[in-house]
């Protein structure tokens, strides 16, 4: 066996056997704890988990390539929240008033317009100062989450169109709408990561950023065009989400950040960037809902729920790191 | 679902289950998806009476589950009990709005809906059985009545300003109690004065910074109306520390905190409201509903005004 084949094995595969942990947990505990008399492991049971997953799945992805940068992007919540309120406001704009349901793929047009372009801003400004995108992303996080409340107020923007909730409703092929998006973004930024030149380019600037500019890529187009695309998905995930439900609140997606950082960590993509895999990530979401799922299934206290999730998250950084140190010691002569 | 004596309850049912269809009394299976149990003490408080009013109960089992405040969340919990195949759920919306599609989906699989606390809009009413909680227009009114009359003792009701702190942004409780409020101040007291609104998210800490902030803007403030006690006291907090005396603060949902700020004089008044009758009467609700009874469809459960001159008829709130 090579060095370090071992850590890289138990790094790829951890998260996969964590899922199957809990799935095996689950399905036995379920039998004991559960009112229901349907498994856990029931097949509309796991048909669900995946559409569960979706809002916070889709924007891990962007967020994965944002973090093999070496960067972050703490405004994804408020995107998500701003591209909401677009998505279900301008279905009501009295210049769209004649197009009847055709308003539909217009207001998701404008939707994800908003949020690439919120995305591009976060990305133009990380590359014209060179302040750290922690930063940057901090204050847009606050600035768009203000111009969440400026749009309406305390009050939800609602728009329920019965049109809109059936397609978002809908199963083809036995998967939900919303599983449907999060497995061609995921199909989508895989192949964008590990088949193009682009994605090449983000592990090598994640990696050394001055070798990186040194080998003529253009480090800031390069992040600017990842940040529109993680505003993309975050204003992607709430076009999935909101046309099922029609109303948002200004404090929606609050926290989504924290919990899209924690699935990417989980799945194994280093905060110092360089380092991830897309896979993996698909992976750190499937666990977390899972484990949201599992407690509620068995009737344990929600609080619990982030409880588990936090030790996990620690468990996985301490494991991270350990792997990491005997990989190092062994290239020493 | 932690209330429920696990072990006993799965082999009992695989035991008695025939004896139970003989006898004609299945147990009936509630689930309730909550708002966001561990931000304030009246939900927390729902929370373990709701636990001990089913647990008292044998014909009920019940999954009990917390949103925590995600829209998102919610909805899942909602899919989760539909296919669970609950007998009825019971819902404490996150947003009155967005979850209508998921109240329709239990409504298609034919699973009762009963709304708790806080109704849902009215686009879903068609797929709800019935609403059990309190009356939040009217509870907003009587704390604007309750201020008014004070206002009217003290001879201040030409001349009266008053500063107006409100729940969590969205929420239906909220935006009721503050239009119940807006909307009967003027009737009653037309020259009091209402200079400044702010969401105090049914929070204390952040209600006292809302306060903070008021008391600086403002050198004349006469009365502070919060959207519940917790950030009433909070706001009251505020006004102390700041040294301002003489401001009238009216809450609504009467916590412990406020009735000792009421006992020492320094709190005038607010809406008396249990959260045991609240969670007991949702429960009942969704029983009657399953037994098929005649249920209200706004089945409101009473809430008085209490103030430092009737709080000797109350009890000390529990939470």
């Amino acid at each position: 066996m090579k060095p370090g084949m071992l850590s890289n094995f138990l790094k790829r595969g951890a998260i996969w056997g964590f899922i199957a942990l809990e799935l095996i947990f689950f399905t036995v505990a379920g039998e004991y704890l559960s009112l229901s008399e349907k498994a856990f492991m029931d097949v509309d049971n796991m048909l669900l988990l995946f559409k569960q997953s979706a809002p916070i799945g889709i924007i891990a992805m962007g967020m994965t390539i944002i973090m093999i940068n070496g960067n972050i992007d703490l405004s994804v919540g408020a995107i998500y929240a701003i591209c909401a309120i677009v998505l279900l406001d301008s279905m009501t704009w009295p210049i769209f008033a004649g197009l009847g349901d055709m308003v539909i793929p217009v207001a998701w047009v404008l939707a994800l317009l908003a949020g690439v372009a919120l995305g591009a801003l976060n990305g133009l400004i990380v590359w014209k100062t060179g302040v750290d995108a922690f930063i940057v992303t901090l204050g847009s996080m606050l600035g768009y989450r203000g111009l969440v409340f400026m749009y309406n107020g305390e009050q939800p923007t609602s728009h329920l169109n019965w049109t809109l909730v059936d397609f978002a409703e809908a199963q083809f092929l036995g998967l939900h709408t919303a599983t449907w998006f999060l497995l061609i973004v995921t199909a989508a930024i895989w192949f964008l990561m590990n088949r193009t030149v682009h994605g090449r380019n983000a592990y090598a600037i994640g990696d050394n950023r001055e070798a990186a500019v040194n080998a003529g890529i253009r480090v800031g187009p390069h992040m600017m065009i990842n940040f529109m695309i993680i505003g993309f998905l975050a204003a992607l995930s709430a076009v999935v989400f909101y046309s099922e439900s029609g109303s948002v609140n200004p404090n929606d997606g609050e926290l989504y950040e924290l919990w899209v950082i924690t699935a990417v960590v989980l799945g194994g993509t280093k905060l110092t960037g360089g380092a991830g895999s897309i896979i993996s990530t698909f992976g750190g979401v499937l666990a977390i809902q899972l484990l949201r799922k599992g407690l509620a299934h068995i009737g344990a206290d929600t609080e619990t729920v982030n409880l588990v999730i936090g030790l996990i998250l620690i468990v996985v950084l301490f494991l991270d790191r350990q792997l990491n140190i005997k990989g190092k010691e062994e290239l020493k002569v | 679902m932690k209330i429920r004596n696990l072990l006993a309850a799965t082999t009992a049912a695989t035991a008695l289950a025939g004896a139970a269809f003989a006898a004609g009394h299945e147990t009936m299976k509630i689930g309730i998806t909550q708002n966001n149990v561990g931000v304030d003490s009246y939900q927390t408080t729902y929370e373990k009476a709701f636990i001990a009013a089913a647990d008292a109960n044998d014909a009920v089992e019940t999954v009990v589950l917390d949103a925590g405040g995600d829209v998102a969340r919610q909805i899942a919990q909602m899919e989760d009990l539909i296919q669970q195949e609950v007998d009825a759920i019971i819902i404490w919306p996150t947003n009155g709005e967005a979850v209508i599609p998921a109240v329709r989906k239990a409504y298609q699989a034919g699973i009762p809906v009963i709304v708790t606390n806080s109704n849902i809009a009215e686009p879903g009413f068609d797929f709800v059985k019935s609403f059990s909680g309190p009356d939040n227009i009217t509870q907003g009114a009587r704390s604007a009545e309750i201020m008014c009359d004070k206002f009217k003792d003290m001879g201040i009701e030409n001349e009266a300003k008053v500063v107006h702190i409100t729940g969590q942004p969205g929420y239906t409780t909220a935006i009721e109690r503050a239009k119940g409020f807006n909307d009967r101040l003027p009737e009653v007291c037309p020259n009091v004065e209402q200079i400044d609104q702010q969401p105090g998210d049914w929070n204390r800490e952040k209600s006292q910074k809302v306060m903070e902030a008021f008391l600086v803007k403002y050198d004349d403030i006469d009365g502070v109306y919060a959207g519940d006690d917790n950030m009433g006291v909070g706001a009251l907090n505020a006004a102390k520390a700041a040294g301002r005396e003489g401001i009238i603060f009216v809450g609504a949902t009467n916590f412990a905190v406020g009735y000792e700020a009421m006992e020492r004089g320094e709190y005038w008044g607010s809406i008396y409201q249990s959260p045991v009758d609240d969670a007991e009467a949702a429960l009942q609700t969704a029983i009657d509903v399953l037994k098929g009874e005649e249920v209200p469809f706004l089945n409101y459960f009473d809430t008085p005004k209490i103030t430092q001159d009737n709080m000797s008829e109350f009890t000390k709130p529990v939470f």
